[in-house]
């Protein structure tokens, strides 16, 4: 396997946002992840079930039971930014370990940076360049920006500070 | 545009299958030549070595990034110079 640079992988995760996000047909903000996981394309019907579940522990978390549906088990009481943001994160593992992601090759450059490049995957899939880039035309405050999104004030602020080379 | 045609590529081949068979059947031209990229982009993607699709669309991104034109510098004057280099000139003459 090639070795590649955080550039080369952020512009991979870019526009494996993206072809979610064209599937999604969304044109504008908040992006609705929950409700692609429920109608998920073809390619990942067996791999992005949603789980709700009483848990102190995690957020959410990605599992695949043997020889059943690959599900996001997600905290029940989060409130509906957070809830968002976590599944948004999430589904990069459904991909990984996916059928279709295997046959890609994804894990072969995303699961040393499994954490990073999930993050970075979910801010660019909540917030699409083209969407961050009308915002911003009226300003870039990370609360209204926050808003607008559907996403945690702290990844608003950490997305707008995304640099895209 | 190139790099456009290459995300836009990359992108539909998340939800898209066809498009890593054809990958891996060695006739990814068949996909390529319904994308904007010029002749010679196209012939050299084709002809490069990959084991995974992954490792295509990262060789890809080198390759067409290496033909984008490099974005436009501003020039920008020297402090040494100053900022109003013409009209100090022209303020001269016209002192003359």
């Amino acid at each position: 396997m090639i070795t590649i640079t955080r550039e080369e992988r952020e512009w991979f995760l870019r526009n494996l946002a993206q072809g979610l996000i064209e599937y999604m047909g969304a044109a504008s903000p908040p992006i609705e992840v929950e409700e692609m996981l429920q109608h998920p394309p073809d390619i990942f019907g067996l791999d992005f079930g949603v789980v709700d579940m009483y848990s102190n522990l995690w957020d959410a978390t990605f599992a695949r039971p043997p020889s059943r549906r690959g599900s996001i088990f997600v905290r029940v009481n989060l409130t509906p930014v957070q809830r968002r943001f976590a599944l948004a994160r999430e589904i990069l593992s459904a991909m990984i370990t996916s059928k279709h992601g295997q046959v890609l090759g994804l894990g072969d450059i995303l699961m040393d940076w499994l954490q990073e490049s999930a993050e970075y995957f979910a801010r660019h899939l909540l917030a699409p360049e083209p969407m961050v880039e009308v915002f911003q035309e009226n300003g870039s405050d990370p609360v209204r920006f926050a808003k607008e999104f559907g996403i945690p004030k702290e990844i608003a602020e950490k997305r707008l500070n995304d640099v895209i080379l | 545009m190139s790099m456009q045609a290459l995300n836009q590529l990359v992108a539909r081949s998340i939800i898209d299958p066809a498009i890593v068979q054809k990958f891996s059947s060695g006739i990814i031209a068949e996909v390529l030549s319904d994308l904007d990229f010029t002749h010679d982009l196209r012939e050299k993607l084709v002809n490069l070595t990959a084991d995974t699709w992954v490792e295509f669309a990262i060789l890809a991104y080198r390759l067409v990034k290496s033909t984008e034109p490099v974005t436009a510098t501003i020039d920008l004057p020297s402090p040494a110079e100053g900022l109003f280099i013409e009209e100090t000139h022209v303020g001269k003459e016209q002192v003359a």
